[in-house]
């Protein structure tokens, strides 16, 4: 991370879009505003009408991203509150956690080898379902493509608030556990955004599966394109 | 002294974060050292060596900006876009495809099991 001027411009650019996303989203609360997707598209927008190359942009996109790797450390805290949650009801939590991050990892693997996509973008889709930091991380250590895993997983959330509500009500799944788990195993973060709207033991349980998920899903990803491949 | 207590805790954090790091590098384990950092903090915190209130003040500042540390990320996609004009598109639905059976498994294998306890637990 080098200190240049294209480090302050864009990394002080990258955080001002940010605050304004969110304002908008705050302003308006509809699910599409949400502010990752209006600061992505802003920032691309501008690196396209003045000509930027991503390279120049990261000079400035790396101090910012710095702040990942604390960031999943920090998630024990929101994990380590909820302990005893996790406690009263370990199996039914570590069942879904365990069927619904190989059923990401297979299916994703299996549908992308089926339709002949390159081993790197088999190893960008293979962790979509897990929480955007480590999702980048572990496209980076298994050798897919972090920025593009980045979207995937977005995808993977909207998916998650957009159409999960009708598959939880198709399949019968009702109680809090049921919602909850599959929200935060397939859609992390912004499927607990979704459980909230629930109640609040939805959302507890799906902050739980998102972060379980995510260590379940890092362990099981190198393994599964081991095995997959 | 709110600010200095965030700024100490964010150090922490970052330090569990280069244990993590040293541990991937050392054993080469293919997984992030964040991750193997997070397990630590976890293990930490479960065993009560560490105190939540020496970390939680910092976690949950940290924590309260998460989906700003990934734009930088989201803005590559800037790169791909001739990627999603051919076959690749074909990635959007398998996408959404394999999400919705992530969640309908992990949905109907924590339901079930839980009814299943619940039922068990009221003819004992």
């Amino acid at each position: 991370m080098a200190f240049t001027p294209a480090a302050i411009v864009f990394s002080v650019l990258t955080v001002a879009t940010y605050v304004i996303a969110n304002f908008v989203y705050l302003r308006f609360r509809k699910t599409p505003l949400n502010p990752v997707i209006t600061a992505t598209v802003a920032l691309v927008a501008i690196l396209i009408l003045f000509d930027v190359p991503y390279e120049t942009y990261m000079e400035g996109g790396d101090w910012v991203a710095a702040f990942l790797g604390p960031a999943v450390v920090a998630l024990a805290v929101p994990l380590y509150k909820h302990r005893e949650l996790l406690q009263k009801n370990l199996v039914p939590i570590a069942a879904g956690i365990v069927a619904g991050v190989i059923a990401g990892l297979v299916s994703g693997t299996l549908f992308t080898r089926w339709l002949g996509f390159t081993e790197e973008l088999i190893l960008t889709v293979l962790p979509k379902s897990l929480t955007t930091p480590v999702a980048m991380q572990v496209a980076t250590t298994i050798g897919g493509i972090p920025s593009l895993a980045a979207v995937f997983v977005m995808v993977a959330g909207f998916t998650g608030i957009l159409l999960g509500p009708y598959l939880l009500q198709l399949l019968n799944i009702d109680s809090p556990i049921g919602r909850g788990i599959g929200l935060g195993a397939s859609a992390h973060g912004l499927g607990t955004a979704k459980a909230f709207e629930y109640g609040p033991e939805d959302a507890s349980m799906s902050s739980v599966a998102m972060t379980l998920a995510a260590v379940l899903g890092a362990l099981l990803s190198p393994l599964a394109a081991w095995l997959l491949l | 002294m709110k600010i200095v207590r965030i700024v100490l805790q964010l150090l922490v954090l970052y330090g569990f974060l280069l244990i993590g790091e040293a541990i991937q590098t050392l054993l080469n384990l293919p997984m992030p050292g964040s991750i193997i950092g997070f397990l630590l903090l976890f293990s930490a915190l479960l065993l009560k060596i560490y105190p939540l209130e020496w970390i939680d003040a910092g976690a949950t500042f940290l924590l309260s900006f998460l989906s700003l540390y990934f734009i930088p990320a989201t803005v590559g996609v800037v790169d791909y876009g001739p990627l999603f004009s051919g076959k690749g598109v074909l990635l959007l639905p398998i996408v959404i495809i394999s999400t919705l059976i992530t969640m309908a498994a992990a949905g109907f294998a924590s339901q079930s099991i839980a009814n299943r306890s619940a039922a068990q637990k009221e003819e004992s």
